[in-house]
């Protein structure tokens, strides 16, 4: 481990809720904006966690604090090792893990509000992890390594570029890893399309609040994913960022949220056709 | 010495196993099972230490091993048609007959007495399925013990059949012993007839008329096997004209122009390995073994009978490397895995969630042996130590929880929890151990998923089948917990690192006590601690165990895939960090049990149910019409509109059997 590491590693701790908070922030804006309202401060997704810490302990089953840490200490490794460089597949199960523990910890309340988000949230994860390996291999048929330090040392032109359709892929995964309507099954952050929240039924009080930063993190680590494909000039990068997640935030405003039925099938038809398509592209120029 | 061990590790249970017979008393049989256990093991130990070795028995008692063998695989083939004959299966009969008569005519007329040197020939995977066997195996023998006992109480039984049972558990493991130090193709031959015998007669243990019908099922399928390894044999000979190639080490390492010769013997060998491994189309006997006592599963799914099928495929992969066969096992082996996967989904019992969960991990060795690479052996050589591990252990759990609870479905598994907490703990930890990291379960998948990646048809069926085992393990993990606060589970005024220590020996629920007797606890405990052990020492597992296989597989060739750094392994294309993700792991583990044993104001209180839920949180019911309470109950999604087990199992057979036909029409061709 050398001092760059070091930094990379206490930037991805500290840094990464604020980044997520604000970009939770700036999200919330946007979506009001979008729907004719004024919307709140940017700051507000951080007054909402520091007033659920304030509130008080209630639980079910002590299973779910237990889960709730679990699934932020998985988030945080997400990041940690994105951060530092490591191996895609890997950073891809240890995201794994956090989903498997927000959904025990959903289970263990025996609320059948709680019960049906995590089965949903199981076949959200079960549509997008394998798109999201789909995307991995891709880039590692492309540039030839699965670590990203190689990725960014030995090749020197925007993944984008060689990649388009799998970056296509990799939006759709997102939609469905960021619970973002049509694919807000498990749970929604809009009003009118779920009452009762799904899979964070049963969190209340700083562990909703624990839940939540976990997920700033887990935007964070989207973000950085995106970003990785154009990795050659921070710009660029900076724009994709920004015009991914404001097509995400679009999508997720105007359109109505979809059954898994209809989620499964077509999320696994579309990103097969498309990860195919892109791998015989990518080896019709090795040929 | 080495004489004495292999001899111990071969001969030793069957020696047991008709002492379990002869003798009636049941301390005695115990006393007999579990020193049987403990020598196995210690033989096994000792051999390793021993390291890689050749030997051959000339003479045992003043017959020559050769013979001996010869004459009881044919007085077992006779047996095996003396049943097929009282089940009146006319099946069975034909394939028992396509294998004694060509068999007695390649003994008589091709070339009788083949004597092959070494007809041992110990390597480390030998070594590694040695020690797995005689581990696992035993520790299951042990848990048997006491199952069985409890499990002929329930029948109400007039005179125990356990002498049998154990007559038939205890000689798999020299059968097993045996196949896997064996170089000549006919001694394996042998052994592995030996295993679907037994599974025959342990699967159709209890008698009843389900238990005979899928008994016989897994005799056929194996039996199909059995015929492909007789044609397999003569197909060599056949081919070669010498006996040369009936040294499994020789048909390994042969030269390249003898590959097209030898093609279509492996391809038969293959075959014998994905019937016994009860791949897809013959998955249905794996499944209907699930009648058996539950050591019977747990033997057949961990440690024996289908790990005899991968060992087979992943010890002749150098030997069909760079070959389409190895492409087509590969697609075959992913097909299986993505396949098994689908239908574990859709089970809600328990027993048949493991049995498919076992099948996919078989297809994903499988196509690892395909794949081929160096990375790829590993991959496989890890998943089957691993997978043996937890997998025998899991099926501990649910046989165990079956005795308490009568059932094996897992929506009756629901808040287990909180009357098993014991049980419970150890079954979650199985099934953490079979798919999160830092557990070498997924550390191995990690490393099947790196070597598939350059055939990406296969990737993407290792990547779907991935997805869907997460959904199944994770809804059973979840089930488990998923129940009220009790009482009794509230914080005593305790200190944090206190109750974290607690917590680690004893879990979120110090005060239960986990009542089972020592030949029940000391099997499941012991293999919970080996699956987290063992995973941490990945590292070091694969530097002295597995990385001397493949570089013994490929002479000169070999370049090390992974290289051992400070931090665990690493590889030319990836990295896995294993200790400190392990390290990371613990500590966020111990701050999570931190903050849920805090002490300090607290509450717990009932789920949300709209304001109508039932005073007493411990009761799940709410506020319905006309003012009554109801109960409210949430079940698994199963997705059987879109992968039932009875619409699916059709098309999936229909399309593994055209992987099939491809496989032998290229070979042929």
């Amino acid at each position: 481990m050398n001092t760059f590491d070091v930094i990379a590693v206490i930037a991805a701790v500290f840094l990464s809720p604020l980044v997520g908070g604000l970009v939770a922030g700036i999200d919330r804006k946007v979506t009001a904006r979008l729907q004719g309202r004024y919307g709140p401060p940017i700051l507000q997704p951080f007054y909402d966690v520091f007033k659920l810490f304030g509130k008080e302990k209630m639980v079910c089953n002590y299973w779910q604090i237990f889960c709730a840490y679990m699934y932020l200490a998985a988030n945080i490794l997400t990041v940690v090792l994105l951060a530092l460089q490591s191996d895609l597949l890997l950073i891809f199960f240890v995201l794994a893990v956090g989903g498997v523990f927000l959904v025990i910890g959903a289970l263990a309340a025996e609320s059948p509000y709680s019960q049906i988000g995590a089965q949903r949230e199981l076949i959200q994860m079960l549509t997008y992890e394998p798109l999201i390996i789909l995307v991995f291999v891709g880039i590692y048929l492309e540039t030839g390594s699965f670590k990203i330090s190689e990725i960014v040392a030995n090749y020197h032109e925007p993944l984008l570029i060689a990649l388009p359709l799998l970056f296509v892929v990799l939006g759709y995964a997102i939609v469905i890893k960021l619970r973002k309507s049509p694919f807000d099954i498990s749970t929604s952050h809009h009003a009118h399309q779920e009452l009762v929240k799904g899979v964070m039924t049963e969190y209340s009080g700083p562990y909703l609040g624990v839940i939540e930063i976990s997920h700033w993190y887990e935007t964070v680590f989207i973000l950085g994913l995106c970003a990785l494909f154009w990795h050659t000039n921070l710009i660029w990068m900076s724009v994709l960022i920004v015009v991914t997640y404001f097509g995400e935030i679009l999508v997720d405003n105007i359109t109505a949220r979809l059954t898994w039925r209809w989620m499964l099938p077509h999320a696994w038809t579309g990103g097969l056709l498309m990860s195919f398509a892109n791998y015989f592209w990518i080896y019709a120029k090795i040929k | 010495m080495v004489d004495v061990l292999i001899g111990v590790s071969i001969l030793l249970p069957f020696i047991a196993g008709l002492l379990c017979f002869i003798i009636g008393n049941a301390k005695t049989r115990a006393a007999i099972i579990v020193t049987t256990g403990v020598v196995l093991t210690a033989s096994a130990l000792m051999l390793f230490q021993n390291g890689p070795c050749t030997y051959t028995p000339e003479t045992l008692l003043g017959v020559s091993v050769n013979s001996i063998i010869t004459f009881f695989d044919f007085a077992l083939l006779f047996i095996i048609l003396g049943i097929a004959f009282k089940l009146g299966n006319p099946l069975v009969i034909l394939l028992t007959l396509l294998q004694i008569v060509p068999l007695a005519y390649f003994e008589l007329k091709m070339a009788p007495h083949v004597e092959v040197a070494p007809a041992f020939y110990i390597d480390n995977l030998a070594l590694i399925m040695n020690l797995i066997i005689s581990i696992v195996g035993s520790l299951i023998c042990i848990f048997g013990i006491r199952y069985m006992e409890e499990h002929e109480h329930h029948l109400h039984l007039k005179k125990s059949r356990q002498p049998r049972f154990f007559f038939f558990l205890v000689i798999f493991l020299g059968a097993m012993n045996g196949l896997v130090f064996s170089n000549s193709l006919l001694w394996l031959y042998f052994f592995w007839e030996v295993t679907t015998f037994c599974s025959f007669m342990l699967i159709g243990h209890d008698r009843t008329e389900i238990a005979i019908k899928n008994a016989t099922r897994a005799l056929w399928m194996n039996m199909t096997g059995g015929v492909a390894f007789v044609g397999a044999i003569i197909a060599i000979f056949y081919k070669t004209q010498s006996v040369e190639y009936f040294s499994l080490q020789n048909l390994i390492n042969h030269s390249p122009e003898m590959t097209g010769f030898l093609l279509f013997p492996f391809a038969l060998l293959c075959f014998a390995g994905f019937t016994k491994a009860a791949q897809v189309p013959f998955q249905s006997w794996l499944c209907g073994a699930m009648v058996a006592p539950t050591p019977v599963s747990a033997l057949l799914h961990s440690s024996t009978m289908v790990k005899a099928g991968v060992y087979l495929v992943v010890r002749l992969a150098p030997g069909f490397q760079g070959t389409y066969l190895s492409t087509i096992v590969a697609t075959f082996g992913a097909f299986t895995f993505v396949t098994a996967s689908a239908l574990a989904v859709n089970m809600s019992n328990g027993k048949k969630i493991l049995a498919y969960s076992t099948i996919a991990n078989l297809g994903l060795i499988i196509a690892c042996a395909g794949i081929n690479t160096p990375a790829a052996i590993i991959a496989a050589i890890l998943l089957i130590i691993f997978h043996a591990v937890s997998k025998g252990l899991l099926f501990l759990c649910v046989g165990t929880i079956e005795h308490a609870i009568g059932s094996r479905d897992i929506e009756d598994m629901r808040g287990l929890y909180n009357t098993m907490p014991a049980v419970s703990r150890i079954t979650i930890i199985g099934i953490l151990t079979m798919m999160l990291p830092p557990f070498g379960m997924l550390m191995s998948k990690w490393m099947a998923m790196e070597a598939a990646a350059n055939i990406p048809w296969v990737v993407v069926m290792v990547a779907l089948g991935s997805g869907l085992t997460v959904l199944f393990w994770a809804r059973w993990a979840g089930l488990f917990v998923s129940g009220p606060q009790l009482k009794e589970q509230e914080l005593k005024k305790e200190s944090a690192i206190k109750a974290t220590i607690l917590t680690m020996i004893r879990g979120f629920y110090p005060n239960a006590k986990w009542n089972d007797p020592a030949s029940i606890k000391i099997p499941l405990v012991l293999l919970a601690m080996g699956a987290i052990v063992l995973s941490m020492a990945v590292p070091w597992i694969y530097t002295i165990l597995v990385e001397p296989v493949v570089a013994s597989y490929r002479p000169g060739l070999f370049v090390e895939p992974f290289k051992m750094g400070p931090f665990g392994l690493s590889s030319g294309v990836g990295a896995f960090y294993v200790l400190p993700v392990f390290l990371l792991s613990i500590v966020a583990y111990l701050f999570a049990v931190i903050a849920s044993k805090k002490n300090g104001h607290r509450v717990v209180s009932a789920p949300y149910m709209c304001g109508e839920q039932y005073p007493d949180p411990s009761q799940p019911k709410f506020r319905s019409h006309l003012n009554t309470w109801r109960d409210y109950l949430a079940g698994n999604v199963y997705l059987q509109e879109f992968i039932g087990e009875s619409k699916i199992s059709y098309w999936i057979n229909i399309l593994s059997l055209i992987i099939l036909i491809v496989m032998f029409g290229e070979v042929v061709r």
